[in-house]
């Protein structure tokens, strides 16, 4: 606890800096309109329990949503592409047939496989991370699983 | 929740070939989750996508935006609020954070504006360009306004008992759950009736006066003969007081039923038409009271041969109504005192006969009266 005040003592001169970066983030984000749109934003969260009047917070879940989907979009695009220049190797008479980039159910589960594996730790089931890091989070205490899957 | 109308039309379309066909309640959801999620990866670069594949990516798309919004009301009821702010959402996309590690992960009090996963989504939202959603999507669900059951207080009823309070939805009315009897709503018409009847009663029991009168008068001198059927004695019967029934009889053969009319019709007289009319009323009334008569029997009354019928000459005398106003009144409040007699024939045929005897009484003992009219 120590620590923790000694701590607080000096983040306490740059929370000014800090809440004026916080402010900047959030204007800058505004300017973005994001692909998925506000109201259904705004349903699933009401269905999970978040409450917020303030339009820039269902904004910024806006736009990570919308960042998360392009992710797994773009590694199945570059699983697509590879599938598509191994085959042009081999067989050029389907070159002409394959050009459409078309996103199928192989490259997405293939991306997907990919994220689990690299990110385990973070994508293990909420409910379970409640129950162990909740007493953590009370105390105060850092995150437990940095560098879990190593 | 209640979506309404929007949804079930938006469900049946997105499942139309599915074999179970219902409607959920999240399907305009999901299906504006899959028109995000594909254009969002029409921008990544895709030029098309299946079907199974856009199900699947919109399916974790609303997993991930449930799982923020379950993590941030997390973060936010662990430090004492209800309402989520900007840094229990930055805490939430930490946790669910689809990237390899992010900078100050292991620091507790460094700002959450800066740390890494701000700033990922700030690069991501300079670097990507902006492709708006693009159709404009109602806010749903949609909240009916729900017309609700008035309470006691509102209806300005008492609740059945004191165990209910006053301020709960009133008790339906007792038509809709048992059978209650059904009143049809023509009282004043009833009444208007009902004098209309008395009234033409009135007025066959004074034309029946008039006729048992004359054959009091003229005994057996010709109660067949008439003086309507002579074609030459319009004149006389117009202002007839005196003797129909001294006229010239009939010639033989001829029929006077079927010549009663013609005279009345021909002549066009005012008198004649009322005659008409009432006597065409109240045939069924005269064939009665004829019989009635017949049964009586008091001498006044003949025997007809059946094939002469007795010819019946009406005369309303609005003047003179010494004996008939008493007759009236007493006939008026007798009937408006009894309003249930009225129904039923026989009960209709009992007054007659109870009416024609008193009126038989009275002709007796007003013998005076009788040579006035």
């Amino acid at each position: 606890m120590n620590n923790h005040h000694s701590q607080g003592q000096q983040s306490s001169e740059s929370k000014h800096d800090d809440d004026a970066a916080l402010t900047d983030f959030l204007a800058s984000l505004m300017e973005y309109t994001p692909t998925v749109p506000d109201e259904l934003v705004e349903h699933y969260l009401g269905k999970s329990g978040f409450q917020c009047p303030d339009v820039r917070l269902t904004r910024l879940v806006a736009v990570a949503t919308q960042k998360f989907v392009a992710d797994i979009a773009s590694d199945a695009l570059q699983h697509c592409k590879a599938r598509q220049a191994s085959i042009v190797k081999d067989k050029r008479d389907k070159q002409q047939k394959d050009k459409r980039l078309i996103l199928t159910m192989d490259d997405l589960s293939k991306a997907l496989r990919e994220m689990i594996d690299d990110k385990l730790p973070f994508i293990f089931p909420f409910s379970v991370w409640c129950q162990c890091e909740a007493p953590g989070v009370l105390r105060r205490q850092s995150f437990g699983w940095v560098g879990y899957c190593h | 929740m209640n979506n309404g109308g929007v949804n079930t039309t938006t469900g049946n379309e997105t499942k139309a070939d599915a074999p179970s066909g219902r409607a959920k309640a999240d399907d305009f959801a999901r299906a504006v989750s899959r028109v995000a999620v594909a254009q969002v990866c029409e921008g990544v670069g895709f030029e098309s996508v299946r079907d199974s594949a856009l199900d699947s990516l919109s399916d974790i798309a609303i997993r991930y935006l449930h799982d923020i919004g379950k993590a941030a009301s997390f973060y936010a009821n662990i430090s004492g609020r209800t309402q989520c702010n900007v840094f229990d959402i930055i805490r939430a996309l930490e946790d669910l954070g689809n990237f390899q590690g992010f900078s100050g992960a292991s620091g507790v009090s460094h700002c959450l504006a800066s740390s890494g996963t701000v700033m990922e989504i700030l690069d991501y939202a300079q670097s990507a360009e902006e492709v708006p959603f693009n159709q404009s999507i109602p806010r749903f669900p949609v909240a009916r306004d729900r017309r609700l059951i008035p309470s006691f207080t509102q209806m300005g009823e008492t609740p059945p008992g004191k165990h209910v309070p006053a301020w709960l939805p009133a008790l339906p009315d007792p038509h809709t759950y048992k059978q209650t009897p059904v009143w049809n709503e023509r009282k004043s018409d009833l009444r208007a009736d009902k004098i209309e009847q008395a009234r033409q009663r009135r007025n066959a029991e004074r034309s029946l006066l008039n006729l048992q009168q004359r054959l009091a008068q003229f005994g057996s001198a010709g109660a067949s003969t008439s003086n309507i059927v002579q074609d030459h004695q319009p004149k006389e019967l117009k202002a007839d007081e005196g003797n129909p029934y001294l006229t010239t009889p009939l010639p033989p053969g001829e029929k006077e039923v079927s010549s009663v009319n013609l005279p009345v019709i021909l002549s066009n007289g005012p008198t004649r038409e009322n005659s008409l009319s009432v006597l065409e009323t109240f045939a069924p009334a005269i064939e009665a009271m004829k019989d009635r008569f017949c049964e009586d029997g008091d001498g006044d009354n003949k025997i007809l041969p059946p094939d002469k019928r007795p010819a019946i000459h009406f005369k309303f005398k609005t003047g003179k109504k010494v004996f008939g106003q008493s007759s009236d009144l007493k006939l008026h409040t007798k009937y408006l005192s009894r309003p249930v007699a009225l129904i039923g024939r026989e009960e209709e045929r009992d007054d007659k006969k109870r009416r024609a005897e008193y009126i038989l009484r009275q002709a007796m003992e007003n013998p005076q009266e009788l040579t006035q009219m």
